[in-house]
């Protein structure tokens, strides 16, 4: 069985008497440890897609299922608590909270977790280190370079340790250098830490370090390509 | 729910480090707070200085239809007619002397009674706490002084102070509950009427202070000592103390009940003052919430986040507003005194206390709405809106 199973996924938005779907039943299987790039025209529906993954937006038909829980029935209440344990949300605008150092932004998601301070801050160390972003912890976001900014976001999103990574066009606000050496930091957490990372992506060149590549067209999967180091 | 806890460092570093916007919040809340804390002592003392309370036993003895001790006068025989009425514990004569007549902060009221009556005349539960009534005797230009006027004009024992035209020894310092007797100078008899130049007779006071044994014969005995001057040529109206200092005292308790409204006021601006404090906080971090809510952060914790934040601005600002009204009525000792009577703004702790329960209660109420509406909106949207 795939870690997430999408089957006829819909979701369609109302606005006034015209109504919007930007996904439509769609079919899709992604297994444990998978790196997947999906790619595709503007209002494809990509961030709408994740946006389901992540359980931040219901999908309006079809079933949703990660690592067989049925992710589609959860309320609004259990869907956060799924949200704070499953899955970490990478933006492509980082979204790191300005008031916050680098350190506190990390331990947010950590403050829902019944944990003491001591294995908090060992947690949060411990992400910091392997987005190599500890020198910094101290540091707000205002302070920090984009790159450096995306480091702790990543930090952030995988503090928790959850399965799955999603991020949305990750490297879509930095330079070539630094989108690099993003997506190595990326391609090391799927390959060492084994987490499965769902990346929405404008860039041709950062679907080298995936395995997959999805093409998202109208709301539909046109082609399924396997990409990798070829 | 310890994450209930566990964020709360976060609100307030979110409050503390947006310092301009918070320090003009709180400053705005403890302005409106300390207007409502002084009104509301004002208010206080006013009400227990005139609303006869069940345990008064205390009979003010005036001519009829006057309303100033320079225009009260009765003859000091009356005392002897009224000590021998059933219910009477004790009348002491009195001559009130006062610098100013007149609705004033700083009025200085002296009280003449005879030599033997002091002790009578201070009874009711106060203690002289420096100096003695035995030195009071000793000399006919002593006086007593009451804590509140002490502290006011910063005299004491061995001190010599002049007020009306008047220059008294003080012999002791009064310690009392009684909001009349705090405020006052008690000298012999004599030495007042000589000293206000009644015409050096002698014979006349401006009213009798009388005790009765039980408080509900408090009407009782009023109706009967008035019963007894009625056809006499200097008529007689009694009233219990307080009742008394209510009647003297109608203009400002009508000033001060009008008052009330800004203490309204003040509480309505407490609660602009937070609500727009907050509805401009979370238009600022629409993203932020919604990235929270992303991290699994759910409705209910955010919109208990809001309310966190409202207590806070609300709890500070009414704290340093209530502690600066308490420190003002405290330090300056502050007493409205009219024809004679005082009414002390009140010092204790309830009007402060009051109005820090109600900023803080206002904060909660003020982040209510924008708390709820937070926790019903959806995340996906927030993005697209920022
Ligand atoms: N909350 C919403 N209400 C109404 N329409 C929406 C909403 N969210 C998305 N849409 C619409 O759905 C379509 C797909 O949007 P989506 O953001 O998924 O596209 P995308 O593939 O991520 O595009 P881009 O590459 O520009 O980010 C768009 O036409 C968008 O306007
Ligand atoms: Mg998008």
């Amino acid at each position: 069985m795939a870690l997430i199973e999408c089957r006829h996924l819909t979701r369609t938005y109302k606005r006034g008497a015209e109504a919007i779907t930007p996904l439509q039943d769609l079919d899709l299987d992604i297994e444990a440890g998978a790196f997947v790039a999906l790619m595709g025209p503007s209002g494809s529906g990509k961030t709408t897609l994740l946006n389901l993954l992540a359980g931040i937006d219901r999908p309006t038909a079809g079933t949703l299922s990660v690592a067989g829980s049925p992710v589609h029935t959860l309320a609004r209440g259990e869907l956060a608590r799924w949200r704070s344990t499953h899955v970490g949300y990478i933006f492509q605008l980082y979204n790191l909270i300005p008031v916050l150092t680098a350190y506190e932004n990390v331990e947010l998601p950590l403050l829902l977790q019944p944990m003491s301070r001591s294995e908090r801050h060992a947690r949060v160390a411990a992400a910091l280190e392997a987005v190599s972003i500890s020198d910094r912890h101290a540091h707000y976001p205002r302070q920090l370079s984009g790159g450096q900014e995306q480091r702790v976001a990543i930090a952030r999103a995988i503090v928790t340790e959850p399965s799955i990574l999603l991020a949305d066009e990750p490297t879509g606000d930095l330079d070539r250098a630094t989108a690099t050496s993003m997506m190595e930091l990326l391609a090391r957490l799927n390959a060492e830490q084994g987490r499965t990372i769902v990346m929405v992506t404008h860039d041709p060149r950062t679907t080298e370090w995936a395995d997959t590549v999805l093409h998202l067209e109208k709301g539909k999967l046109v082609e399924q390509a396997v990409g990798g180091a070829a | 729910m310890m994450r209930l806890l566990r964020v709360c460092p976060t609100v307030l570093r979110q409050i503390i480090r947006s310092p301009i916007r918070s320090a003009l919040t709180v400053i705005g809340i403890s302005v409106a707070m300390y207007l409502f804390v002084s009104v509301e002592a004002m208010r206080e003392g006013v009400h227990t200085a005139t609303q006869v309370q069940a345990g008064d036993t205390t009979l003010v003895v005036y001519r009829e239809n006057r309303f100033c001790p320079f225009s009260s006068r009765l003859p000091q025989f009356y005392g002897d007619r009224i000590e021998r009425l059933e219910g009477v514990n004790s009348v002491v004569p009195m001559q009130i002397h006062v610098s100013n007549c007149r609705a004033s902060l700083d009025v200085v009221t002296f009280r003449g009674v005879p030599r033997d009556e002091l002790g009578t005349a201070l009874a009711s539960g106060g203690k002289i706490t420096d100096g003695s009534v035995a030195a009071w005797e000793r000399r006919g230009d002593a006086a007593v002084v009451g804590e509140a006027l002490a502290a006011r004009r910063g005299v004491r024992v061995g001190d010599r102070f002049s007020a009306a035209g008047i220059t008294v020894f003080v012999a002791g310092i009064l310690e009392t509950d009684h909001p009349q007797d705090r405020n006052i100078a008690w000298v012999h008899l004599p030495f007042l009427q000589e000293a206000a130049r009644r015409g050096g007779t002698g014979g006349l006071v401006t009213q009798f202070n009388v005790a009765v044994d039980e408080p509900a014969h408090l009407e009782a005995v009023a109706s009967e000592i008035d019963a007894l001057f009625r056809h006499d040529e200097h008529p007689t109206a009694t009233r219990p103390e307080r009742a008394f200092v209510g009647r003297a005292a109608r203009d400002i308790v009508e000033l001060v009940d009008f008052a009330g409204l800004l203490a309204w006021g003040a509480l309505a601006a407490v609660f602009a003052l937070i609500a727009n404090a907050i509805v401009l906080a979370m238009r600022d971090r629409l993203r932020d919430h919604a990235v929270l809510q992303t991290l699994g952060f759910s409705g209910p914790l955010i919109a208990w986040m809001v309310l966190v934040e409202g207590a806070t601005l609300g709890l500070v600002g009414g704290l340093l507003g209530a502690i600066g009204a308490f420190a003002t009525v405290r330090v300056g000792h502050f007493s409205l005194t009219m024809e004679g009577l005082n009414i002390e703004i009140a010092s204790g702790w309830s009007a402060p206390l009051v109005g820090i329960a109600a900023a803080l209660a206002l904060g909660v109420l003020a982040a209510i709405v924008p708390a709820l509406r937070l926790a019903r909106r959806d995340i996906a949207s927030c993005f697209r809106a920022v």
